[in-house]
């Protein structure tokens, strides 16, 4: 059972209160990460589960068992750091073994994980080398076989991939998450780029200024935000204040936006009279026949490849849509339709 | 490089290095042939072995090799023991590190032999310490301190005035190491000790050796503190040394000064040596 459980965590450094208090429950090779901009709190709670910082208040529980005051020594966790940590006075062999002979790990058994993770790594041919004699992607292979060959209950990444090419990355990430599938590991994961988030976890655990803003699939967290941030923070979404004017039907609500009236449809009621509303750039109808249509003066327009972002002013606010294969161009008018369903009540507006 | 390459680096050498060789070469090579018999100061110069024989043969002579590598490897030992844990300690600033940092090092700005006479007034007869002891009742009369016969007060003294610069070589060492290294070695089950014995100690090696081995020559070489605080019974190289030219036997006290190069030299290397085979980390996978 490699359940991770935190209850009202807290986290104090002096006077700042780094994570005021978290509560969240991963569940056994669940694969979860937690993301958020620098300075949220997300590596502070990944230190605190695996043991490297000792809470203020609030409990831990991994594998059913307390941990809250358990040194990381004693902890059943492995940790990949963001800078590898590997030994540079030891060879990859020696680097990877390091952990099963802490734990006293028989020889034999010793030299079958070792195998396997060096097979599973293809790190065979590295086996003799110091780690200042590998390349980074091969380094972060040693820090990740080294937690891997623990078996541990949880693994814990602090972006892991950041200092790697974007290439690499992406290999990385897929070696990554099938590495866990298959040992069945139970994973905790914290990264700031938000498209590693999405591409590998079951559930993306989104933070603020310590609090949790949201924590969902990937596929929730990015069709049905719940907060602004969420909204901004994931795939960059178009938030705006707006005024309940009325409801339309039974699940069709009619706001007033500065971007004129809207109709949105939502299966729950909206929080208050005025609140954020979002839709994403990319849920436009270009033909401009549908509903809530709107109809711009495209002030700036920016090729990315697949599609093309055209950005628009309303209300001393910008916005962003993006299309395929625009023709129009900057300074021409565009008029675009968003259906009902792809604009999204959040929070009340403060 | 072609030789006028050779050259040119050469003739930019000189002033300095060149300088250096220079004077430390015609004292090694005056010693060395003065044991020998040259450079007679008092009489005729005969090359000649009789020097070393005789000495060689002396007991005082031995027991001053003996001793004085037991201060040599004593005070380093316990100098770098001392100067790890406050390394690692002052590794991460916190409040008052700094003060507490300067107050460790002071005795580096205290001479020797200041030193020698404070330590000798702490420990004297009807010094500081045994009234102390006395008036906590620990003891009942005083105690005689000074001039052990096993050198402890020397040993004390040395460890105090070299622990500092061990402290200063072994800090920067220490701080070299990033959290994250340890914080794996944590993770992957060391227990303090071994962090230290399979992290540290491996990375620290060549501050610990550089600091093992200076400490060691100084020590191994102590005239100030012997002449104050040490042993009646014994002598140190350098006493020895001195104890022969004060009598007019300069070729005895080239043969102890020769042989006390030798000792730095050799017992440096092997105290080194010693330290990479037993802490490189590797043999204790």
């Amino acid at each position: 059972m490699g359940t991770v459980q935190v209850n009202g965590l807290q986290m104090r450094f002096g006077d700042f209160l780094a994570l005021p208090d978290i509560s969240v429950s991963v569940d056994e090779g669940e694969f979860v990460t937690l993301l958020g901009p620098s300075g949220c709190g997300k590596t502070t709670l990944l230190k605190l589960i695996s043991g490297f910082l000792k809470p203020t208040a609030g409990t831990i529980h991994i594998a059913g068992k307390e941990v809250t005051h358990v040194p990381p020594e004693t902890r059943d966790t492995a940790m990949c750091f963001q800078s590898y940590a590997l030994f540079p006075h030891l060879s990859v062999r020696e680097n990877l073994e390091f952990g099963l002979r802490q734990k006293r790990i028989a020889a034999a058994e010793r030299d079958q994980r070792l195998d396997r993770v060096a097979e599973q790594l293809k790190l065979g041919p590295q086996l003799e080398k110091l780690p200042n004699q590998l390349s980074g992607g091969q380094q972060q292979r040693v820090a990740l076989g080294r937690a891997l060959i623990m078996r541990p209950t949880v693994i814990l990444f602090d972006e892991p991939l950041s200092n790697l090419d974007a290439k690499l990355r992406d290999t990385v990430r897929m070696e990554i998450r099938r590495i866990q599938k298959d040992y069945n590991l139970t994973a905790i994961y914290v990264t700031h780029d938000q498209s590693e988030a999405l591409a590998l976890s079951d559930r993306v655990m989104i933070m603020n200024g310590g609090r949790i803003e949201q924590i969902a699939s990937p596929e929730e967290l990015y069709w049905s935000p719940r907060t602004s941030f969420v909204a901004d923070f994931i795939g960059g979404a178009n938030v705006l204040d707006a005024e309940v004017i009325g409801g339309k039907g039974e699940d069709h609500w009619v706001l007033s936006t500065p971007l004129g009236e809207l109709v949105a449809a939502s299966g729950t009621e909206p929080k208050s009279k005025k609140i954020k509303i979002c839709w994403r750039p990319e849920v436009v109808q270009p033909d401009g026949n549908g509903p809530n249509r709107i109809e711009t003066q495209i002030s700036e327009r920016s090729f990315q490849g697949s599609f093309t972002d055209l950005f628009f002013t309303a209300a001393e606010q910008t916005f962003r849509v993006q299309l395929p294969e625009p023709t129009v161009r900057s300074g021409e008018n565009l008029a675009f339709s968003i259906r009902p369903q792809d604009i999204v009540m959040l929070e009340s507006m403060q | 490089m072609t030789w006028r390459r050779w050259l040119q680096v050469i003739l930019l050498l000189t002033p300095g290095l060149g300088l250096i060789v220079a004077l430390i070469g015609t004292v090694v090579y005056i010693a060395i042939v003065q044991s020998f018999g040259l450079y007679n100061l008092t009489g005729e110069s005969l090359l000649s072995a009789e020097h070393w024989a005789g000495v060689l043969e002396r007991r005082a002579y031995g027991r001053a090799v003996r001793y004085s590598l037991y201060i040599g490897i004593l005070s380093a030992l316990f100098s770098v023991a001392l100067a790890y844990p406050l390394a690692l300690w002052l590794r991460k600033p916190f409040t008052g590190s700094v003060a507490v940092g300067a107050i460790l090092k002071a005795p580096l700005l205290v001479h020797g032999l200041v030193a020698a006479f404070l330590f000798i007034n702490v420990i004297a007869y009807h010094g500081v310490l045994n009234q102390f002891m006395q008036w906590i009742g620990l003891w009942e009369g005083p105690r005689r301190l000074q001039n052990d016969s096993n050198a402890i007060g020397v040993l004390i003294l040395q460890t105090w005035k070299n622990m500092p610069f061990a402290l200063l070589i072994l800090t920067g060492a220490v701080q070299g190491i990033s959290d994250d290294v340890l914080d794996a070695a944590r993770d992957l089950g060391a227990g303090s000790m071994a962090r230290f014995r399979k992290v540290i100690a491996p990375l620290t090696i060549s501050a610990m050796q550089a600091a093992l081995v200076i400490i060691f020559i100084g020590a191994v070489a102590d005239f100030s503190f012997q002449v104050i605080a040490g042993p009646t019974n014994r002598q140190s190289m350098a006493q020895l040394m001195v104890f022969y030219k004060d009598g007019g036997r300069w070729h005895d006290a080239a043969v102890v000064g020769v042989s006390l190069m030798v000792v730095a030299l050799v017992g440096s290397a092997l105290l080194a040596f010693a330290a990479r085979f037993i802490l490189s980390g590797r043999r204790f996978r």
